[in-house]
């Protein structure tokens, strides 16, 4: 397997470097400025970890364009001494993600948790520590420092649910808390046992000690590692923790946590069976497993997202549904579609990460307007909140994978990649995904559109009015989320030259 | 001989405590029994020649954990519902399935481990080889504000994030769980604490001290010196306050501020990002990270946004 070590190693420019070190420690100086007391220091560790994000990241995109992946030492000890930081064209991607899904949500959140006042006090120095996170865990190439980077991330998203303050959100965070502590107890046994067998925590060196380890301890590590994950991942059956904990979030954290926080699971499995796992260990097994769980995440959790009776929940139990297309792809890493299942993968991982991000923050403006966000309630919704209802339609076409939007391209993808390498059943899963993802976005929006119980029917003075600029978010992300299924053609290229090598079994 | 016989007696001993732990009816109890397992498993990597982990499961496993389960049993008796007294019975039903996996999985690990080769060339090898490199012959420090500094400064945000967390959750602000000043004037009270916290100040800095040749850092002399703010709450001292002052505020964040900005700077000038220039540089960096690390644990002990000195 071509791993990226067998390409010539890039050397970084210097700007490339301290724009990758400023993604990490602008949000992070950001969240200390956030501590201190007032309201200037808040604003200015918002403001300041957060903005320049983009522009740091096109410095980085072109440079990964130009000039392919890089690697960058820090303290300057080389690997496996030191910690290396990775670039390549799936890394920007999702550092892409957190920028604009975490700046959007961020704008989102201004208006519910002021910053400077007492719950924008607690809010924003964790936001920034959650933003910060994730960037240092999409770069870092060492399985240990990752560990790190995953405790932080668990650590900063569960007190953000609890701030919700509900009892239903304090219990719920309790057992996403009481989980993800496994979890990550698994993942670092499994660690502790990879490097003993290699010799080495790094991310992209370790498969070089693996051929020659004995096959016991790589199943065992690699078995651990990847039960870690899928729980961190809340991928079926392991999601019992996931519904609860996203719908009792306050709007912006739903959106961050579906979006991206059970992603950086996901990223870790792609990165540790596709780039870490060299092919003389037989992994056809383990990737078909993997992605028969993904068929079961679709399926139960479509199923399940039919029968909830709240709209927070629904789109929880999507989430459930749509991370198992993330680990459809994983059979096909041997098949000479590999190359357009992987970017139907990442796709995917991109579309609903903006999609799933408007519907909750739309889910969030109909809760707070209407004050409740039973189905039931929301009849004539067209009438109350039109721009949050469109929102919704919207991301929820991208959902469905309706076209035109980013998650018609994606499923388009994978139906191409399923087609070609000739696996009929995982065919057949996408198209029963896709036919539940249409019947209960359907469901939501036959439900607001009801009006035949002008008895039951609030006056329209009960409706809370939004800011506009809440609105907007959601707008905003929804209309990026259908975007992505027009101007793709450059980022498809930009995927694809990331595919992680022609994988071909031994 | 002798060797074999401490090492048996510890293994049982650990076991034997882990199984009292977990089938406690008590939760007290249970915590107590924590504590000693704590104990005993630092004395286990004293036997395994890790003294340096030895330190931090005493300090921070055994001692600020203890602590922490302590002051919550105080909490739940005083706030808590009433059947704080034993587990319920979803506990029990669930102990069954979860020894066994938790079995399983002991016995999958051991027999791994038992497989495992020697290999070459290993990460902690190279550590030894290049720790002249670092400028302390601590190979632990080498590791934590060398090699790896990387993963310590996330590590101190983990910690500021327990903090964030705690403070996040604590929705209204209760007083009442630490013993107010009424206790403060038992006589031997003050004597203790005149003994007792400047000598928790004077161990702190000499394990930091102390952390560049020999066993110690800025994780264990924290938690030593959190030790005596604990007993310093505990002696009604210093008490709970609605809000934390801008000095602990910036005390929470010292560590993790002034190791990424002295790592910044060094990448301002032209090194790597990081690398610490020099050994006065470690010491900087530990000093701070050893008075977040200390005022930190003592706020998640008192459980409460501040703490003040008592009138």
């Amino acid at each position: 397997m071509a791993t990226p070590l067998q390409t010539p190693l890039q050397t970084h420019s210097t700007m490339t470097s301290e724009a990758l070190v400023a993604v990490i420690f602008l949000p992070l100086l950001g969240a200390c400025a956030a501590v201190m007391p007032g309201r200037f220091p808040a604003r200015l560790g918002i403001v300041a970890g957060l903005l320049p994000l983009p522009g740091l990241l096109v410095a980085v995109t072109l440079a990964v364009w130009h000039d392919g992946p890089a690697w960058l030492e820090l303290g300057g000890w080389a690997a496996p001494l030191g910690i290396r930081l990775f670039v390549d064209p799936l890394a920007v991607l999702m550092l892409w993600m957190v920028a604009i899904i975490g700046g959007i949500a961020a704008a989102h959140a201004w208006f519910d948790f002021p910053p400077g006042t007492g719950t924008g006090q607690k809010f924003w120095p964790l936001w920034l520590l959650l933003i910060s996170a994730m960037n240092a865990l999409f770069l870092s190439a060492d399985l240990f420092n990752l560990y790190v980077c995953l405790e932080l991330v668990t650590l900063t998203a569960i007190p953000l649910i609890a701030l919700a303050g509900s009892k239903t959100a304090i219990r719920a965070s309790m057992r996403y808390l009481l989980l993800a502590l496994l979890a990550s107890l698994l993942y670092l046994l499994g660690v502790a046992l990879l490097y003993n067998a290699t010799g080495t925590l790094d991310l992209y060196l370790v498969s070089d000690g693996l051929g020659a380890a004995p096959p016991m301890v790589v199943t065992t590590a690699l078995a651990l590692i990847s039960l870690g994950l899928l729980l961190k991942g809340a991928v079926f059956p392991l999601h019992i923790w996931l519904p609860q904990a996203h719908a009792s979030a306050p709007g912006p954290v739903s959106a961050v946590l579906s979006a991206l926080v059970v992603k950086t699971a996901i990223y870790l499995l792609y990165r540790l069976w596709l780039w870490s796992v060299p092919a003389t260990v037989a992994a056809e097994g383990a990737l078909t497993l993997l992605a028969v769980l993904g068929a079961g995440a679709l399926l139960y959790g479509g199923v399940l997202a039919l029968l909830q009776e709240r709209l927070k929940l629904v789109i929880a139990y999507s989430t459930v549904a749509q991370l198992g297309y993330l680990l459809l792809i994983l059979p096909m890493a041997s098949s000479s579609a590999w190359p357009i299942a992987w970017q139907g993968g990442t796709y995917q991982l991109l579309s609903h990460g903006l999609a799933k991000a408007a519907m909750f923050l739309a889910a969030a403006n109909i809760l707070h307007g209407l004050g409740s966000d039973r189905l039931s309630d929301l009849q004539r919704l067209d009438q109350r909140q039109p721009l949050s209802l469109f929102a919704l339609a919207m991301a929820g076409v991208s959902i469905m994978g309706l076209p035109p939007s980013g998650g018609f391209l994606a499923k388009w993808l994978l139906l191409e990649a399923t087609w070609r390498s000739g696996q009929w059943w995982l065919l057949a899963v996408l198209v029963a995904g896709s036919l539940l993802a249409a019947a209960y976005v359907f469901r939501i929006l036959a439900a607001t559109l009801r009006r035949d119980d002008p008895t039951e029917a609030r006056p329209a003075a009960e409706t809370r009015s939004i800011p506009a600029a809440q609105t907007a978010c959601a707008l905003l992300l929804a209309l990026l989320a259908l975007a992505a299924g027009f101007a793709a053609a450059p980022l498809l290229e930009f995927i694809e030259a990331g595919t992680p090598g022609t994988w071909s079994s031994p | 001989m002798i060797g074999l016989a401490i090492d048996s007696v510890l293994a049982l001993g650990i076991v034997w405590m882990a199984l009292q732990t977990v089938r406690s009816d008590s939760l007290f109890q249970a915590m107590l029994m924590f504590i000693v397992f704590g104990l005993l498993m630092s004395l286990a990597w004293a036997r395994l020649h890790a003294p340096d982990l030895a330190l931090a499961e005493a300090a921070i496993g055994a001692g600020i954990t203890g602590a922490l389960l302590l002051v919550t049993w105080r909490r739940l008796q005083v706030h808590g519902p009433d059947d704080s007294n034993g587990p319920r019975l979803m506990t029990r039903w669930l102990a069954l399935p979860i020894a066994c996996a938790s079995a399983l999985l002991v016995i999958i690990i051991g027999w791994t481990a038992l497989q495992l080769p020697a290999v070459p060339g290993t990460a902690g090898e190279l550590t030894l080889q290049r720790l002249e490199d670092i400028g302390v012959s601590n190979p632990v420090t080498g590791v934590l504000l060398g090699f790896r500094a990387y993963d310590t400064l996330m590590e101190m945000a983990v910690l500021l994030a327990a903090w964030l967390g705690a403070r996040a959750v604590a929705t209204e602000f209760r007083p009442g769980v630490l013993p107010g000043p009424a206790h403060a004037e038992v006589p031997l009270v003050g004597a203790l604490l005149s003994l007792v916290v400047p000598i928790s100040i004077l161990v702190a800095v000499y394990l930091l001290q102390a952390g560049g040749s020999a066993p110690g850092g800025a994780f264990q002399g924290g938690a030593v010196l959190a030790a005596g703010g604990v007993l310093l709450c505990l002696t009604g001292r210093l008490e709970a306050a609605a809000q934390a002052s801008a000095l602990e505020r910036v005390g929470v964040i010292l560590g993790l501020a002034v190791f990424s900005l002295t790592g910044l700077i060094v990448m301002a000038t032209g090194g790597p990002m990081l690398a610490l220039p020099g050994v006065w540089a470690i010491y900087l960096v530990e000093t701070a990270l050893l008075l977040s690390i200390a005022l930190t644990l003592v706020l998640l002990f008192a459980a409460a946004p501040g703490l003040r000195r008592a009138p």
